[in-house]
């Protein structure tokens, strides 16, 4: 029996077809295994691209906190700004005991470069109060801020924000249509404030951090009638609360309406967002006890203020509700009004 | 042998040190009953053993002796007496070589039916393994397409069931029949969820790749059946479409059982081919482009009758085409007018993909595989064997019978990218490229069977061709089965829906899947298409219809990402743009193959 001479004739094709195998791998190798491809592959795997495996952190199951119920509550809110507080309470349990009713707002003031102070909003949640923090701009320019010279800084705030996941209050350069402060109408225009407030708003969105409550907070407009106020407003889109700022003072005007009515009317020309009061208080005097009633029921009257913040300091004057025996108990009658103070944490 | 053999009357003795050998023997195949032991009686009268008892007469062997046995009955007459002599020193055995080849089987292995049958199943085991867990290693959450076919299932489910009226005409703009497989998918969904739907898909694809063993080993041989299987398993479309609820996978299994049932009837008689029919015309009413690979069953069925009964094979093939045709006629006139094979399949709308990247990718998906399956067709038109039985005749006749099927096979897998690169649309050609690899395989398993060569010659080349495909496969099955992650998104959602809003979702078919219990399919408005009369009384359409609707407030949620429509996406944050009625909500991000991306959530404020 003779075997046909099969070699020559068999391997040819298989070396032909091995080659151009070979070369078909290489050139779809060329696309799949570049390092576009690779990237691609790792971020399908849920991997950052060149990251190390355990670089990843696990995504937060929990979904971010609705602040929605928070925006337009039907009560209103009972604020205070008090000595140390969020961080020691001592002074917030003392207001409380003072006012009868347990303050659901708890402002305090953060500067420029301060970290996300995630123990204060987690301290005064614990509590029952939602945290406002004043975010002061010092040492920096609102130039700066909507350049984006900041952003690092912002985004981290943003992030912390988020991850802390509760809501919180925040007002950016508040009395920005007033002189006294860096970042007031001597040194930065309404332009320059509502570029870099809108920069942070916008970082803050692209971060995910959407437990935050704008706040635009003015200055009644009594003390400098010439600065308009339309100009410094960031946009309704941008805006969930007024904070209008106004403190009763001895040489000042004595009725709610005379005090924020001028404010209002002009901004109400412009936005229909809820108002809170963002800081008041009412100058130690004889007037004090009606200044207190004043406010109350003013702001109880108007179904767009959702409240108002007891500066409650010893600073300059004494601002507290304490400065007297009458006002103390005027505080305590009026705080009584079931109107006001409700549970921020189950709204 | 011509062996004087001498009669050992009875049993082995107890402790006969022989026995051992004798059944040697008998293993040997040597007489059994009253075997003839070959030997002699010694000049001293013991018992001589000639020492070639083995049947394997080439080994060496040894100089043997048996004691004397008294008892044996040897009847020979006793020999003289003599003085006893010496012993005298054994012969020397006459030199062997050290080790000679067993003699050479009739035929190779494969075609000891028995044997190579349990051996193929064992190794299409080990396949089907293979592919069950590169498809089970992915994982996601409802794809687009998988969450509308399943919701589109209950909707359809309800309506067979108890008349309940479809939410919207599934059948005007589906790539497939919606009463067909979506139904199934709602069935097994409601039992099992979406795993269960995507283990269906598993199951086909098993199948699929069975039934492609089992007919390449029909066509050829059991080594090209495992090899077409092996590749098949291994394509990134195979594994993506294993664990993909859409009704691919079962496009894929019932074109697979057409064309077993097109091989398996070659020699029966011409009807038979009409078992055919029923898998191939319902393969195109689960999915409409699988009939573009009816024609291929066609071919198929006229060429595999060729080589038994000549032109007459072509009866066949029109009894097969007659007979597809006929039920989808039946078919088309029982489902009424189905609107979604023109605007998904024979008349979509052309894209604006490149023919260089559509065919650059149909290479890198494919491009191996059908490499091998060219290199087979071209292997198989020049000789119809191996010669690893080179008496069974070197040259066999059709030759143009088996170029025809190499062509027909092969040239199939072009008709996909083709007919996409002709609608300048690159959508699903990922899925598209396996259906015509699918035809491709037997002779890529051809191919693979040749390149490794008579008596498994150079195993290292299969194993090289598998090994890249596998990693080919592997790597742009993970890259294609990406999508966005929405558990965070879903159930976020939960805690905004009702039955009453109206919602804007970029793929808006995941939510409504997900939330079928909370909301109805017409609450969910796509980030395609929009028609919108606006507040201002005019009319919009476009981008600018979502703009002046979201501007108008119209939506009670906003879920977009800009992934898949990135116009609609910059039409939805212009109409944001001082927009009092909306706030962010939440933001999700997520990573897929193509970067890092978000899902935003607005809702009322």
């Amino acid at each position: 029996m003779t075997f046909p001479s099969t070699s020559a004739r068999a391997i040819r094709p298989v070396r032909a077809i091995a080659a151009a195998l070979l070369a078909g791998a290489l050139l779809s190798g060329c696309t799949t295994f570049s390092d576009d491809g690779r990237n691609q592959y790792e971020r399908a795997q849920g991997e950052e691209p060149g990251a190390t495996a355990d670089a990843t952190e696990s995504e937060k199951p929990e979904p971010p906190y609705d602040v929605r119920p928070l925006l337009q509550p039907d009560k209103e809110y009972l604020g205070v700004a008090a000595d140390g507080a969020p961080k020691k309470m001592d002074a917030v349990k003392d207001f409380a005991e003072r006012a009868g009713k347990k303050p659901n707002l708890i402002e305090f003031y953060s500067a420029w470069g301060d970290r996300y102070e995630t123990s204060l909003v987690q301290n005064a949640w614990d509590y029952g109060g939602l945290s406002f923090i004043a975010w002061e701009p010092f040492d920096v320019d609102l130039k700066d801020i909507a350049s984006g010279k900041e952003d690092e800084y912002i985004r981290t705030y943003a992030r912390s924000v988020k991850e802390l996941n509760l809501p919180v209050a925040i007002s950016f350069a508040h009395e920005m249509n007033g002189f006294w402060y860096p970042w007031g109408t001597k040194k930065a225009t309404a332009a320059q404030f509502t570029a870099a407030y809108k920069h942070i708003h916008d970082l803050f969105d692209d971060e995910g951090a959407t437990q935050v409550i704008w706040v635009w907070s003015p200055n009644v407009v009594n003390p400098m009638p010439k600065v308009k106020l339309k100009p410094y407003y960031p946009g309704d889109e941008y805006v969930d609360w007024v904070g209008i700022i106004g403190y009763y003072a001895t040489d000042g005007p004595s009725t709610w309406d005379a005090l924020y009515g001028p404010s209002v009317t002009q901004i109400r020309s412009f936005t229909k967002k809820p108002f809170i009061i963002a800081e008041t208080a009412a100058q130690a005097g004889e007037r004090k006890p009606a200044d207190i009633k004043d406010l109350f029921q003013g702001t109880a009257k108007r179904k767009d203020f959702i409240g108002f913040v007891w500066f409650n300091f010893d600073k300059e004057t004494d601002w507290r509700i304490n400065s007297g025996p009458l006002s103390e108990k005027t505080f305590r009658e009026q705080a009584k009004d079931a109107r006001f103070g409700f549970d921020v944490t189950k709204p | 042998m011509t062996e004087q053999q001498y009669t050992y009357e009875g049993y082995p003795q107890p402790h006969d040190p022989w026995q051992y050998q004798e059944e040697h023997q008998l293993y040997a195949g040597e007489p059994q009953q009253g075997q003839a032991v070959r030997g002699e009686v010694t000049e001293s009268g013991s018992w001589r053993f000639d020492g070639q008892i083995s049947a394997y007469t080439d080994q060496q062997t040894y100089e043997t002796y048996a004691p004397y046995d008294p008892y044996a009955t040897y009847t020979a007459p006793a020999p003289a007496p003599q003085p006893v002599p010496a012993p005298v020193a054994p012969e020397p055995v006459p030199q062997t070589p050290g080790y000679v080849l067993p003699p050479v089987a009739e035929s190779a292995w494969e075609m000891d039916t028995r044997r190579s049958r349990l051996l193929g199943r064992l190794a299409l085991l080990c396949i089907l393994l293979i592919q069950a867990g590169l498809s089970l290693r992915l994982r996601g959450t409802a794809f687009q397409d998988e969450a509308l076919y399943i919701a589109s299932g209950h909707y359809e489910l309800a309506n067979l069931l108890h008349g309940d009226k479809l939410p919207v005409d599934f059948a005007a703009y589906f790539s497939g029949h919606p009463k067909l497989y979506p139904v199934v998918a709602a069935v097994v969904d409601s039992q099992f969820g979406l795993t269960g739907v995507r283990l269906l898909s598993l199951l086909f694809m098993l199948g699929a790749t069975a039934l492609l063993y089992s007919l390449t080993r029909r066509l050829f041989n059991p080594r090209a059946g495992l090899g077409a299987a092996a590749l098949f398993s291994v394509l990134q479309s195979t594994i993506v479409l294993g664990n993909f609820a859409t009704y691919d996978a079962a496009a894929i299994f019932l074109l697979a059982l057409a064309a077993w049932a097109v091989v398996r009837t070659d020699r029966m008689n011409d009807l038979a081919v009409l078992l055919a029919a029923p898998p191939a015309a319902l393969a195109f009413g689960v999915k409409y482009a699988s009939g573009i690979y009816l024609p291929t069953l066609v071919l198929l069925a006229v060429i595999t009758a060729h080589r038994h009964r000549g032109l007459r094979a072509l009866v066949r093939g029109v009894v097969l085409g007659a007979g597809i045709a006929a039920l989808l006629g039946a078919g088309y006139v029982l489902s009424g007018p189905l609107g979604g094979i023109s605007s998904t399949t024979t008349d979509r709308a052309k894209g604006t993909d490149t023919a260089a990247t559509m065919l650059s990718h149909s290479a890198e998906w494919g491009g191996l595989v059908f490499l091998a399956a060219l290199g087979g067709s071209v292997a198989y038109a020049l000789r119809a064997r191996m010669g690893e039985m080179p008496w069974l005749g070197a040259e066999t006749s059709g030759r143009w019978r088996r170029a025809a099927l190499g062509l027909v096979l092969t040239g199939t897998a072009l008709l996909a990218p083709a007919y996409q690169i002709h609608l300048h649309t690159e959508i699903s050609l990922y899925k598209h490229v396996g259906f015509g690899l699918l035809f491709a395989a037997p002779m890529a398993g051809l191919g693979m069977a040749r390149l490794v060569g008579p008596h498994f010659r150079h195993p290292q080349l299969g194993i090289l061709l598998y090994v890249l495909t596998l990693v080919f496969g592997m790597v742009q099955a993970q890259r294609a089965y990406s999508f966005p992650d929405s558990t965070q998104m879903t159930a976020y959602l939960r805690t905004v829906v009702d039955k009453k809003g109206t919602y804007l979702a970029e793929e808006q078919e995941v939510p409504a899947y997900y939330l079928r219990d909370e909301t109805d399919w017409t609450q969910w408005q796509n980030s395609y298409v929009m028609d919108y009369r606006g507040k201002d009384g005019k009319q919009y359409t476009g981008p600018d219809a979502f703009r002046q609707a979201v501007r108008d407030g119209k939506f009670d949620a906003i879920v977009m990402h800009g992934d898949v429509s990135p116009g609609t996406y910059a039409a939805v944050k212009e109409g944001l743009k001082n927009n009092s009625h909306y706030r962010l909500a939440a933001v999700f991000p997520y990573t897929t193959s193509s970067g890092e991306h978000a899902y935003r959530i607005w809702v009322k404020r």
